[in-house]
């Protein structure tokens, strides 16, 4: 149930077998969520985090018009609301985009993992801290990038995620999500959304389309979105 | 919801949409249509080019013909 999550942190620094069953120790129930369901609403007071099993989901908000941004995507071995630990509601909302299974961990346990393992708690608190990471990562493009190329860093940055937990198979992988929330997380209309995709096709860089992406050229893409994996701390380091 | 299809025909070549879009009905359709245009034309501005001769065609599952949005509806234009 936490292999996932075990190869993300294992890929940052070790993760003794004394942590792994502390880590299982913390998780509660397992739940299957369907496609398109608010699993955290914005506001509501939490007594657990969300560990995300297998799927997809995001983090989003919205204006009162309708107009919603994607802020983050996350993958298998990705928790969803560790940082609802310390906070104890969102500022956001956060729903599925795929069917989804995802794995509680109780407020109470992870206290006292923070009582108890202070080097799991700070792999812990690093997880949180890529997600800044990454945040500040999609300001850049939100802020700077044209759309092509916010899309093309977006289908690197989701590459180098799912390799991590082995969810690539030759230049391509699973996004179980439509073009309008792609767009959502570009801050683009879908309608510009598909011009953009058309771009990087035309380009021979990658294809998005029905819930699958192909990667043509990894090497061509990352220098099209200019690409640079530091801002997902790969390094395997004693934290 | 129905399904809606956005095809754009600009500078930058037909682009036809293949996958569609679901909406509550035409009146939102026509808003995404121009929220598209201003979208895209915005994009093009900041690399330095404008051109309003594209239009977006919106039709249904069927491939009838719904709104057709010429590029400079979607805006107020002041010229010097």
């Amino acid at each position: 149930m936490i292999e996932k999550l075990l190869l993300k942190l294992r890929a940052r620094d070790a993760v003794a077998p004394e942590e792994e069953e502390a880590l299982l120790g913390a998780m509660g129930e397992v739940e299957d969520i369907p496609a398109r369901k608010t699993v955290v609403k914005r506001g509501e007071t939490l007594n657990r985090s969300m560990l995300l099993v297998e799927g997809l989901m995001c983090r989003f908000k919205d204006l009162r018009s309708g107009r919603r941004q994607i802020t983050a995507l996350h993958v298998a071995g990705d928790f969803l609301d560790l940082h609802g630990f310390t906070l104890k509601h969102l500022d956001h909302d956060v729903m599925s985009l795929a069917p989804c299974r995802i794995a509680l961990f109780p407020h109470d346990r992870l206290t006292r993992i923070t009582e108890e393992r202070p080097h799991l708690t700070r792999l812990l608190w690093f997880s949180t801290n890529l997600d800044a990471a990454i945040h500040r990562e999609w300001e850049l493009s939100l802020g700077q990038r044209t759309g092509p190329s916010k899309a093309a860093h977006l289908l690197c940055e989701l590459y180098t995620r799912l390799q991590i937990v082995g969810l690539i198979g030759e230049g391509r992988f699973d996004l179980p999500m439509n073009q309008t929330e792609f767009g959502e997380c570009l801050g683009l209309t879908v309608v510009h959304t598909n011009r953009v995709l058309r771009e990087l096709r035309e380009r021979g860089l990658a294809h998005f389309r029905n819930g699958k992406v192909r990667i043509y050229d990894m090497e061509r893409l990352r220098a099209f979105a200019e690409f640079d994996p530091t801002y997902l701390y790969l390094a395997a380091l004693a934290r | 919801m129905p399904r809606f299809f956005f095809h754009v025909h600009n500078g930058h070549g037909d682009i036809p949409d293949e996958s569609g879009t679901d909406l509550a009905d035409q009146s939102a359709a026509s808003r995404l249509a121009v929220d598209s245009v201003r979208s895209m034309v915005s994009e093009d501005a900041r690399r330095g080019v404008i051109d309003l001769k594209g239009r977006i065609d919106v039709k249904d599952a069927a491939d009838n013909l719904l709104i057709s949005v010429d590029f400079i509806e979607a805006f107020d234009l002041t010229l010097p």
